[in-house]
């Protein structure tokens, strides 16, 4: 009894701290240049991880910008939005 | 239209009359489609809770205002709760903007909050029109089969040109 106790407890406390992610989705609209901008003056990214994301979003047809917690991915998605990218939050590894 | 160019810490720039004209028209037709995703109840609206169920059916809604999750659909909706409205008065400020920005006509110096309300509402523009023109992956050149295709697709171009110059001018 003890044990399953534990055990769930574990499971739970993995699952709270298991990431989210925001993920930046490729269009045919937005320009890279423009893209390359959002991801350096919103998330602060050196030109080169901006370009270099920039670039995973045009050819991979998504990537990954940031990682951390829920309501902050919610946070950033939200900016994309404003900015008119397309981004979702999902939970790492999903 | 002159590219734009850093001056003194505004973004300068210059469009022709017929330009100037084009973008406050636009920027009119964004204001006038998203201000139809707000509740009548303005007071409700810039409290800035609630939002639609799911994405529009109108495809460029949808396109502005999209799924935060891919394939979960009740937290979807409740981040539209939280945020949709407070996202389409920030994109309805942004168009009004650029409105104002050219309320002189196109001789323009943009200060840094315009700056980003412009590169936003470009965005938006573009999204909108692409959605019209069915551009829907990379390399689609969009329908071109009536004249006002055509014309819609040109000025697609060019407002991609426009975004271009203002993150050029940015970033030089």
């Amino acid at each position: 009894m003890a044990d399953t106790m534990e055990h769930t407890r574990l499971d739970e406390q993995l699952l709270l701290d298991t990431p989210w992610v925001t993920i930046v989705w490729n269009d045919p609209v937005n320009l890279m240049t423009y893209v390359s901008y959002v991801f350096r003056s919103y998330f602060g990214f050196s030109r080169e991880k901006a370009d270099d994301l920039m670039m995973q979003v045009h050819g991979n047809g998504r990537a990954v910008v940031a990682t951390g917690g829920r309501e902050e991915m919610e946070r950033h998605v939200e900016a994309m939005h404003d900015f008119g990218l397309w981004a979702t939050v999902q939970k790492d590894g999903s | 239209m002159k590219d734009f160019v850093a001056d003194a810490g505004t973004i300068v720039g210059s469009f022709t009359e017929h330009e100037t004209r084009l973008l406050r028209e636009l920027a009119g037709e964004v204001i006038e489609l998203l201000d139809e995703q707000l509740p009548e109840d303005r007071l409700l609206a810039s409290v800035g809770i609630g939002g639609s169920d799911g994405p529009s059916s109108d495809p460029a809604i949808a396109r502005l205002l999209p799924n935060a999750y891919l394939d979960d659909d009740h937290a979807s909706q409740e981040f539209r709760y939280l945020t949709e409205h407070s996202l389409v008065t920030r994109k309805v400020a942004n168009a009004q903007v650029l409105q104002r920005s050219l309320d002189e006509g196109g001789e323009i110096a943009l200060e840094t909050d315009a700056v980003q309300a412009w590169l936003r509402s470009l965005a938006d523009i573009r999204l909108i029109i692409a959605s019209r023109l069915g551009i829907e992956h990379d390399g689609d050149e969009g329908n071109a089969d009536t004249d006002d295709e055509l014309m819609l697709g040109q000025v697609y171009d060019w407002l991609g040109h426009v975004q271009g110059s203002l993150v050029d001018a940015l970033d030089g």
